[in-house]
C-alpha cells in the first residue's frame, strides 16, 4: 500500500470524489486519518501500489491535490528517550523497548498529518518534514 | 528537574561593572551576589524564543563548549562606573561553573493525568482530555532515595555521579518530604567537567523550559538493614495517579499505581485502561547506574560518609495566604433554565421577565443540554425561526464550583463568550457564572 496525501477545497469538498473513485476504478482505499469542513478537506488515505497511478489521476481530473504526506523524523542525537511522546500516539507507533529505548516505527506513523507527538518532546527532536515527491513522478503519474 | 540551574562568575570587566540585569542568549539571569556572579535558572525562558530555549539550554549550550552571548546593564557606581557590557564567552572563560540545584531526584512522584474535555500542556507533560493518557515521573526502584529511604548513607557531603562527572549532596532539597516518601535532596557539581548527555535542556510546550539532570548515588551496603532497603523493586513502590484537570493545590486522586505498572505501559483508573508512559529516561538511568558502578570499581570514584544525614522528619507546609482567592462557587448566581420543548417565544420572555442573557437548557434530571443566548434570540427573529432546537448551542463550555475565577474567566475570553454554566461531575447544572460577575469581583 502507498499513502497518499489528498486535499480538497471549498468549492469541491462537499462532493463524494472518494466514493465515487472507489465505486469507478473499483480499488480499496483506506482512509488514516482526515480532517474535512466546509472550508475543505485534507485526506491521509492508502491506496495498493498497482493502483497508484490511475487513482491518482482519478483524484486530480477531480480538482483534488494529490501529494505524498510529510513524514515525522526523529532526532537520534537529540531524543533522550524520555518517553513523553509514547502515550500521545493513535497509532501507537511509538513505543518502548526492554533497554528502555524509545522506538519509532516508520511505517506505522500516519505523518505530519497527526503530528500528536511533535509539541509532546521535550527535547524537540521530533520533526514532520516534508518526503521528497520522486516516488510519485516516478512512478509517471504526472 | 525545574528546580535547577549554574551558578557561574564571569570576571570583572574593563572599567567595571555591577551587573543589574543581565542575559545570556537572551535568557533572563538572575544577579544573587555582587557585581559578577550570576546565576542561570533552568525555568527562566528567553525573551526572543520563549517556550522554545531558556535557562536548561544554556548551561547545556555551556557545557557542551559553545560560545554564548552575554549582555548586562547597570546603573553605575564611583566604584563601578559601567551601564553596559556586551561580550561572547565559553565555559572556559568562566571563573567559576557550578551547577547549583536545590531540588532534584524526587523519591517518588504523581502520575498525571486529565479528567477535562480539553489537552492541556503542562510540566508532566502534554495531557489529553478525559484522561485519554498518563504520564509519570521517576525511576522507582533505581531511584536513590527509594534505595536508602532512611538515609542512612545520604546527606551533606555525600559524593555522587551528577551530569556525568563527581558532584556533592549539599543538604535536603526545597520541599523535602520524607514522611510522605518524597524526599529531595540539593546538590553541587563542577559543571566545567559536566557532559551534555547527562545535561540537556527540556522544553514543555506552553508551560516552560526546564533541565533534564543526570544523577546517582552510591549507596554502601553497611548492615542488613540496607540489604533489604536496596532490594526494593518497583511493585512495592505506589503512587498516586492525579488529576491535573483541576487546576488547584489540592488535585484529587483517582487512583493508586505501583511503578510496575507505570513501566508496563498501561494503568487501570476505575475499569478504565490507560496508556502510561515516562517523562524521565529510564534508559539514561540505567546508564548513569551502570557508569557510577564502574567508576567505583575502577577506583576513580570513593565513597563519602555523610557529614550530617538527610532530616527524616521535615514537613512541605502550603503557603500561607493572607489575601482571599475566589473561585467559581463564590461568584455564580442561579441559572435560569428551559426546556427542549419550549418555543422562542417563551424563551424571549424569560429573558425580559429575569432581566439575564443566558437561559441554560436542560433535562428532566436538570443535567445540561444546550444554551441560548439573547443573541441567539435576536439571530432567531431575523432567521423566522420559531423552533429552539434551531437555534440552541449543544456544545457548551462550562465551569466547575471549585475551579478558580481567573481560569473560568480566561476559558470565557479564549472562547470568546460570555457566560459558562456550572455543573457537577454528573453534567448536572448548579447555576451560572457571567462575565459581568466576574468582572465585578476582578474589577477588569
Amino acid at each position: 500500500m502507498v499513502r497518499i496525501l489528498l486535499r480538497f477545497s471549498e468549492e469541491i469538498v462537499e462532493e463524494p470524489i472518494t466514493s465515487q473513485i472507489i465505486l469507478e476504478l473499483k480499488v480499496p482505499i483506506n482512509i488514516l486519518a482526515a480532517h474535512v469542513n466546509s472550508k475543505g478537506g485534507e485526506v491521509l488515505a492508502e491506496v495498493p501500489d498497482a493502483a497508484l497511478e490511475k487513482v491518482v489521476k482519478a483524484f486530480r481530473k477531480r480538482g483534488a491535490t494529490v501529494s505524498i504526506p510529510k513524514l515525522i523524523e526523529v532526532d537520534s542525537e537529540k531524543c533522550v528517550n524520555c518517553g513523553a511522546c509514547v502515550t500521545l500516539c493513535p497509532v501507537e507507533a511509538i513505543t518502548i523497548d526492554e533497554d528502555a529505548s524509545v522506538v519509532f516505527d516508520k511505517e506505522k506513523c500516519i505523518g505530519s498529518i497527526c503530528s500528536a507527538c511533535v509539541d509532546a518532546c521535550p527535547a524537540r527532536a521530533i520533526k514532520s518534514v516534508k518526503q521528497n515527491n520522486s516516488e510519485l513522478t516516478a512512478n509517471n503519474t504526472r | 528537574m525545574c528546580s535547577s540551574g549554574a551558578i557561574i562568575n564571569v570576571g570583572h570587566a574593563d572599567p567595571p561593572i555591577k551587573i543589574e540585569k543581565a542575559w545570556i542568549n537572551d535568557v533572563p539571569i538572575c544577579h544573587p551576589g555582587a557585581a559578577v556572579d550570576l546565576y542561570i535558572g533552568a525555568t527562566a525562558m528567553s525573551e526572543r524564543q520563549s517556550f522554545e530555549y531558556g535557562g536548561g539550554h544554556v548551561i547545556e549550550d555551556l557545557v557542551g563548549g559553545k560560545e554564548v552571548e552575554l549582555k548586562a546593564t547597570a546603573y553605575g557606581t564611583d566604584c563601578y562606573p559601567r551601564t553596559q557590557v556586551k561580550t561572547n564567552l565559553t565555559k572556559d572563560d568562566l571563573n567559576q561553573f557550578y551547577l547549583l540545584n536545590f531540588r532534584n531526584c524526587y523519591q517518588r512522584y504523581a502520575c498525571a493525568v486529565n479528567s477535562r474535555d480539553e489537552t492541556i500542556y503542562t510540566y508532566m507533560g502534554k495531557l489529553l482530555p478525559r484522561l485519554k493518557n498518563a504520564t509519570f515521573s521517576g525511576a522507582g526502584e533505581l531511584n536513590p532515595l527509594m534505595n536508602d529511604p532512611d538515609y542512612e548513607t545520604i546527606g551533606i557531603g555525600t559524593r555522587i555521579f551528577l551530569g556525568g562527572t563527581q558532584g556533592y549532596v549539599i543538604g535536603e532539597g526545597t520541599q523535602h518530604e520524607p514522611q510522605n516518601r518524597f524526599g529531595t535532596i540539593m546538590v553541587r557539581g563542577n559543571a566545567k567537567k559536566m557532559n551534555p548527555e547527562f545535561l540537556r535542556g527540556a522544553t514543555y510546550t506552553r508551560y516552560g523550559t526546564t533541565l533534564y539532570v543526570g544523577l546517582g548515588i552510591p549507596i554502601p551496603i553497611l548492615n542488613e538493614g540496607l540489604v533489604k532497603k536496596t532490594a526494593i523493586r518497583d511493585e512495592e513502590i505506589f503512587t498516586n495517579v492525579v488529576d491535573y484537570g483541576v487546576p488547584r493545590r489540592d488535585r484529587p486522586k483517582l487512583a493508586k499505581v505501583s511503578y510496575k505498572e507505570l513501566k508496563s505501559g498501561a494503568i487501570t483508573v476505575g475499569d478504565r485502561r490507560i496508556r502510561v508512559s515516562s517523562l524521565s529516561s529510564l534508559k539514561t538511568a540505567r546508564k548513569i547506574a551502570g557508569t557510577l558502578k564502574s567508576w567505583i570499581e575502577n577506583g576513580e570514584f570513593f565513597l563519602t560518609a555523610p557529614v550530617e544525614r538527610l532530616p527524616v522528619d521535615t514537613m512541605f507546609k502550603p503557603m500561607r495566604q493572607t489575601e482571599e482567592v475566589s473561585f467559581v462557587a463564590n461568584v455564580m448566581q442561579k441559572a435560569v433554565t428551559c426546556s427542549e420543548t419550549e418555543a422562542v417565544q417563551a424563551i424571549a420572555e424569560r429573558i425580559v421577565t429575569r432581566s439575564v442573557n443566558h437561559i441554560v437548557m436542560v433535562d428532566g434530571n436538570g443535567k445540561l443540554t444546550g444554551i441560548v443566548t439573547s443573541w441567539d434570540i435576536t439571530r432567531a427573529l431575523a432567521q423566522g425561526k420559531t423552533a429552539l432546537a434551531d437555534i440552541v448551542t449543544r456544545r457548551v463550555i462550562t465551569a466547575k464550583p471549585d475551579e478558580p475565577l481567573e481560569t473560568a474567566s480566561k476559558r470565557m475570553a479564549q472562547h470568546n463568550i460570555s457566560a459558562l454554566p456550572v455543573i457537577d461531575n454528573e453534567k448536572k447544572v448548579l447555576g451560572i457564572v457571567t462575565a459581568e460577575d466576574v468582572s465585578k469581583l476582578l474589577g477588569r
